[in-house]
């Protein structure tokens, strides 16, 4: 048991619980539904976790720093809207050159975030309250209240969440899913082994210690908001691709259910704990249920409600499990070694 | 000393968002000539009163450190509630009842997970809109429910004195008790305490886990009664009613001067901002400019109203350093020794 | 002494508007050299280190590294230097695990985490300093000397050259005092400039080669520990004679206010027994841990005890929150006056009177300000609050006046019980003997006073009778004639209770 607490940490362990929670939950819903086990249901589920999957990401970083990024969803309804319009007049654009458009709309609306925030001293909370709000504003006057059709798009743009890139017999994996996964291997790396992504947590952990060890939090809290618009861009786009219709309003209150993919995934809202790999793992099991709840024979009104209950759920769960287990798991105490050097510890 | 005393209100947050407001209102007159008209000044309260008591309660909330994101889904369900229940063939009055109580537990319930299971407010409010307004849309799916007798929607639309209707004078009363409950009552103060410092205010014999569940059931059934009083002025309730107030509610707070993390903001800065918000609105209304542009100018509004006295604060600092720099760079030129870098005179 | 000063201040000015904090110091340290700096609180010493680190940048003067000329315009800057710090309550990050925590600064260096080679530095440098600790467990709830030595092996890490210590054996016990001194001899003989900073002035003359005076943002002296009388140090902190600590005069014990029988919450204490009459002062001793503070905040009703019976005033009580415990008439003064004691930006006024504010209500339940203005300015007077203003916030007052202010607003619900946690750690020298003779005073007048401190000088001075705890066990009780430091100590860290009894016996 010793040899556990050691070399396993705790948020492996609430990621493994995560896991448990959801085969038990696919395995209600199976026992529940008929057809449930089919590479249909699989594809709904995954292009749908998809888009919060790739935003959540972005968020989890700027939530490890202790701060919160409210201005996602119009993030994403303005690059949804800009790259619908421009890839309608320029059909002839490289995806990857579309792709880097819309990551780089988003990451100058989430550096003016993170300027705010950062050098400006004002509280996440407030900033991207604005900003959500200016976004939105700025969609509305750019477009001028009229709408993206998905008529107006080339092909590819249209096909791309019908593109297979791995298959398993009839269970494949489409573009969407895909682009959120490398995404979530990237970050996932980035934040354990990357110094900019320990700083992130040392940031989120103690503003105070990090100040004292020469940390400079405020570039990187700019930079991880950046990141974070850089990601909900590139959600813009696939959003453009999954939905092909945007209007003013296109994905509005997104950032609502971002932040509670994030939390039930373990992230800490108090920042310095918690990983993209969790984030995802939140994404999955929200996705899941909604999606399987539609499915189900009851009332498709109850979706909401049964969402509430299982983030108040999640959340309180966590929350006692992991405060009765923390001192437990990862105990130490300081003990004098004995006079050789290279004793046993 | 007494002369920086008389001025000192000046740099209060009060005395910056009343120079906004009457930057507004002269605009306003500028803009339109019918801003004055007595329609359009009952106009500028009526259309948002709902929002305008929740941001009496909501100032509570903030001040005493804590956020409630789940009052537009509570005024939804309140509003849901009474209309369903009338549907069934309640009275208004019982419905309206019940409506508040649903209220309240909405807000009991956000309070003790927030105060006594310790999950961050942020948080349990979250799943709680999510959860509320779920339950609205349980109990009316997709219809639209109306039909209220015509007392109970002149309430909310007809006036009483000249064009005001009775909706205005409740938030009148109310903010003047949430005024002197907040500034002068034994409550108001244990709300800053605990808002400041919890485990000072805690250690002082305060038992701040009530003051929060008091603060979040109060906060429930304002909220409650504002969507009886959302229903009455529309005349007929879906499930998404009023949805995405709360961040309309909370810019408000944020702007009348209350830090996002407890302990600062007065109720007069508050209603001040309030009045500041409601006359842009009505004056960008009034030269047709749309309803998310005016949201994205009050948002703009909220960042440099914080921006601006924190860019002031760093320049303060910044612009003596500046000149060091400078005279720096002078003596550098001037001195021969390379050591008198740095002036050692004073 | 060899040779050039490692690093040496000049002339360094530092004012925060009308306040003048540091007036053209100048402050040399040799490597190889512990330096001790001594001022009363206010004196400077904080201002200095924070321009040391680079955190505050000097208005005038000159810092000098090797004899050239150096400027720090934020802590990474120092970092590089080799300056580093060593603070009071360290400065952990909780969520990372003990080896980032180590190394967190390193990482500028090397964009990528090797964890494996982490995890074998960390535990390389620790066995430098001759402790083990799992580098893979997360900081969070790490013991406090535990912290502290996470923080000296970060220093190490970094091939620190000046070492500041700020306080850092405020928060220890004697044993976790010992092994840090043996660090910091380590740290010496490695060539380590070290500037430690204490209130103990029985620890300077332990540890320091040279001592340096500080008043009022004034250098006063400096001259070697040997030529340093311990009056003449504290004669130039203070600037004025003083004579020796306070003592308490006796007072008639009255009837027992508080008696508790086996007292246990588990694992912080267990079986704790005592009566305290009224007009006593119990003093409770012990080394940091013991569980002290867990008993007063059982008392208290913040962390009830599980087992165990407390009678007050008679009574069988079960103690829960601590609203109960002050409506009784039991109250406390908390160890950690910032975070416990006081709401930092409401006013003075609003601080005395926040536990009894329902008491200046009128019929309409509105607080009135002029009665609370009354209260306030007669514990102004009374226990002489040095301030411009009543409306002033707590947080602008020094650390004694402060403690004044908790003093204050306890003394004001007339508390039967009052409970003391170190009342006078962290404040300057003139204060701490105001607030003896307020515990002196409180006593005559019938109180009764359970005072927690680690200052044996206090606790011997101040207590009627003494209880000392040991990890979480109370290893007796003792009358204050037959106490000495000896005695207490013995008991603190377990010697046999037979032995320090026979020597109580035998200074009887």
């Amino acid at each position: 048991m010793r040899r556990i607490r050691r070399w396993v940490p705790l948020q492996r362990l609430r990621e493994f619980s995560l896991v448990i929670i959801l085969i038990i939950v696919v395995f209600i819903f199976g026992n529940q539904i008929d057809n449930y086990y089919t590479p249909r249901t699989f594809n709904r589920i995954s292009s749908t976790v998809a888009l919060i999957t790739l935003v959540a990401v972005g968020q989890t970083m700027v939530v490890l720093t202790r701060n919160v990024d409210l201005s996602v969803g119009s993030v994403v309804g303005f690059t949804a809207y800009y790259v619908g319009r421009y890839v309608s007049k320029n059909e002839d654009i490289a995806p990857l050159m579309l792709a880097a458009l819309a990551m780089g709309i988003g990451a100058g609306m989430g550096l003016i975030n993170g300027l705010l925030v950062a050098y400006g001293r004002i509280p996440a909370i407030v900033v991207t309250l604005g900003t959500m709000a200016i976004y939105r504003g700025a969609l509305v006057e750019y477009s001028d209240s009229k709408s993206v059709a998905t008529r107006q798009l080339p092909d590819w743009i249209k096909e791309l969440p019908q593109e297979s890139i791995l298959k398993f017999g009839e269970y494949e994996l489409r573009a969407l899913p895909a682009i959120a996964l490398v995404a979530v291997i990237v970050f996932f790396f980035l934040l354990l082994y990357s110094s900019f992504g320990r700083r992130l947590y040392a940031i989120g952990s103690s503003p105070e210690a990090a100040n004292l060890a020469g940390i400079r939090a405020p570039r990187m809290v700019t930079l991880a908001f950046t990141m974070c618009g850089a990601m909900a861009g590139l959600g813009g786009m696939l959003y453009l691709a999954r939905f092909g219709t945007i209007t003013v309003d296109a994905a509005r209150g997104m950032e609502l259910q971002v932040v509670a993919a994030v939390v039930v995934g373990g992230v800490n809202i108090l920042g310095g704990s918690g990983t993209v790999l969790g984030a995802m793992l939140g994404a999955i099991l929200i996705g899941t249920i909604e999606q399987s709840l539609i499915r189900m024979n009851i009332n498709e009104f109850w979706k909401d409600a049964l969402l509430g209950l299982c983030i108040i759920i999640a959340v309180t769960v966590d929350r006692i499990l992991i405060n009765q287990l923390t001192p437990w798991w990862s105990r130490t105490e300081l003990q004098r070694m004995p006079e050789e050097p290279h004793a046993a510890v | 000393m007494q002369q920086s005393k008389r001025w000192a209100w000046l740099k209060s947050w009060e005395a910056l968002m009343f120079i906004i407001l009457c930057t507004v209102v002269v605009a306003n007159l500028r803009l339109s000539e019918h801003y004055l008209d007595l329609n359009n000044l009952a106009n500028i309260f009526h259309l948002s009163i709902e929002k305008s008591l929740v941001v009496l309660i909501m100032a509570f909330v903030i001040i005493n450190g804590e956020i409630d994101l789940s009052v537009a889904s509570v005024m939804g369900l309140s509003a849901t509630v009474l209309a369903e229940r009338y549907d069934a063939g309640w009275p208004i009055a019982a419905g309206f009842a019940l409506a508040l109580c649903v209220g309240v537990l909405c807000g009991l319930l956000n309070g003790l997970f927030a105060a006594y299971m310790g999950i961050p407010s942020l948080i349990v409010t979250l799943a709680g809109s999510i959860g509320y307004r779920g339950v609205a849309r349980i109990l009316l799916e997709d219809r639209s429910v109306g039909d209220f007798p015509s007392w109970f929607t002149s309430l909310g639309q007809d006036g009483i004195i000249g064009p005001f209707p009775i909706t205005i004078f409740v938030f009148i009363a109310l903010f003047i008790l949430g005024f002197v409950i907040l500034q002068y009552s034994v409550f108001g103060r244990y709300v800053y305490a605990i808002g400041n410092n919890r485990a000072a205010a805690e250690y002082a014999g305060i038992n701040a886990k009530q003051v929060k569940v008091t603060i979040f059931m109060a906060s429930g059934l304002i909220a409650a009664l504002a969507g009886a009083f959302y229903a009455a002025r529309l005349g007929n309730v879906r499930a998404n009613a009023a949805e995405g107030f709360e961040l309309d509610i909370i810019t408000i707070v944020l702007l009348g001067g209350a830090s996002i993390f407890g302990g600062t903001g007065t109720m007069i800065g508050v209603g001040l901002s309030l009045l500041v918000v409601l006359n842009l609105r009505n004056g960008m209304s009034l030269s047709n400019v749309d309803g998310n542009t005016q949201t994205s100018v009050i948002g703009l509004l909220l960042i440099l109203s914080v921006l601006v006295p924190n860019l002031i604060q760093i320049l303060q600092r910044l612009v003596p350093r500046l000149f060091t720099a400078i005279s720096r760079i002078l003596n550098k030129g001037g001195a021969t020794e390379p050591k008198s870098q740095v002036s050692v005179h004073q | 002494m060899t040779a050039d000063p490692l690093l040496e201040i000049r002339n360094v000015s530092k004012q925060f508007g009308a306040t003048k904090a540091l007036s053209s110091v100048s402050l040399s340290l040799y490597p190889g050299e512990v330096h001790a700096l001594l001022g009363e609180n206010g004196a400077g010493k904080s201002t200095l280190i924070k321009i040391m680190t680079g955190i505050y940048q000097p208005d005038s003067g000159e810092i000098l590294l090797q004899g050239r000329l150096i400027s720090l315009h934020n802590s990474a800057q120092a970092q590089k230097h080799g300056i580093a710090a060593i603070y009071q309550e360290p400065l952990v990050f909780p969520d990372l695990n003990i080896a980032e925590n180590i190394f967190i600064s390193h990482q500028r260096r090397n964009p990528l985490v090797r964890w494996g080679k982490l995890y074998r530095d960390a535990e390389k440098v620790l066995a430098q300093l001759g402790v083990a600790l799992d580098v893979r467990a997360l900081a969070r709830g790490l013991p406090l000397a535990a912290q502290q030595t996470v923080e000296i092996a970060k220093a190490i890490s970094m091939d620190v050259r000046v070492l500041i210590m700020d306080e850092p054996t405020a928060s220890l016990s004697i044993h976790e005092v010992k092994q840090l001194f043996g660090l910091v001899r380590n740290l010496r003989k490695a060539g380590v400039a070290i500037l430690f900073i204490s209130h103990r002035l029985d620890e300077v003359f332990e540890i320091a080669d040279r001592v340096t005076v500080f008043r009022d943002g004034q250098f006063i002296s400096t001259a070697p520990v040997v030529e340093v009388m311990p009056e003449q140090a504290i004669r130039d902190m203070v600037g004025r004679e003083i004579g020796d600590i306070f003592v308490k005069e006796p007072s008639p014990r009255g009837d027992v206010v508080l008696s508790v029988k086996e007292l246990t919450r588990e694992p912080r204490f267990h079986h704790i027994n005592f009566d305290l009459h009224a007009g006593e002062v119990l003093g409770l001793a012990g080394l940091v841990g013991a569980g002290r503070t867990d008993v007063a905040l059982a008392l208290f009703g913040i962390a009830p005890a599980q087992h165990g019976h407390i009678t007050y005033l008679g009574k069988e009580v079960h103690l829960h929150s601590p609203k109960q415990a002050t409506r009784m008439g039991i109250v406390y003064v908390p160890e950690d006056r910032r975070q416990h004691g006081l709401v930092l930006p409401m006013s003075l006024m609003a601080n005395i009177s926040l536990p009894s504010v329902k008491n200046y209500r009128n019929q309409w339940g509105m607080v009135q300000r002029g009665k609370e203005v009354t209260t306030a300015e007669q514990y102004r007077q009374q226990l002489s609050i040095r301030t411009s203003s009543l409306s002033m916030p707590a947080g602008k007052l020094s650390g004694g006046n402060q403690q004044k202010v908790v003093l204050s607003k306890w003394l004001n619900t007339k508390p039967r019980l009052l409970i003391l946690d170190e009342p006078t750690r962290g404040i300057d020298v003139g204060a701490k003997q105001e607030v003896h003779r307020l515990i002196n005073q409180l006593a005559q007048q019938g109180m009764a006073i359970l005072m927690i401190s680690s200052d044996l000088p206090e606790v011997l001075a101040m207590s009627d009778r003494i209880l000392v705890m040991r990890e979480g066990q109370q290893m007796g009780i003792f009358e204050r004639h037959e106490a000495t430091q000896e005695i207490i100590m013995a008991a603190a860290i377990g010697q046999t209770l037979d032995v320090a009894a026979e020597r109580a016996a035998a200074n009887a």
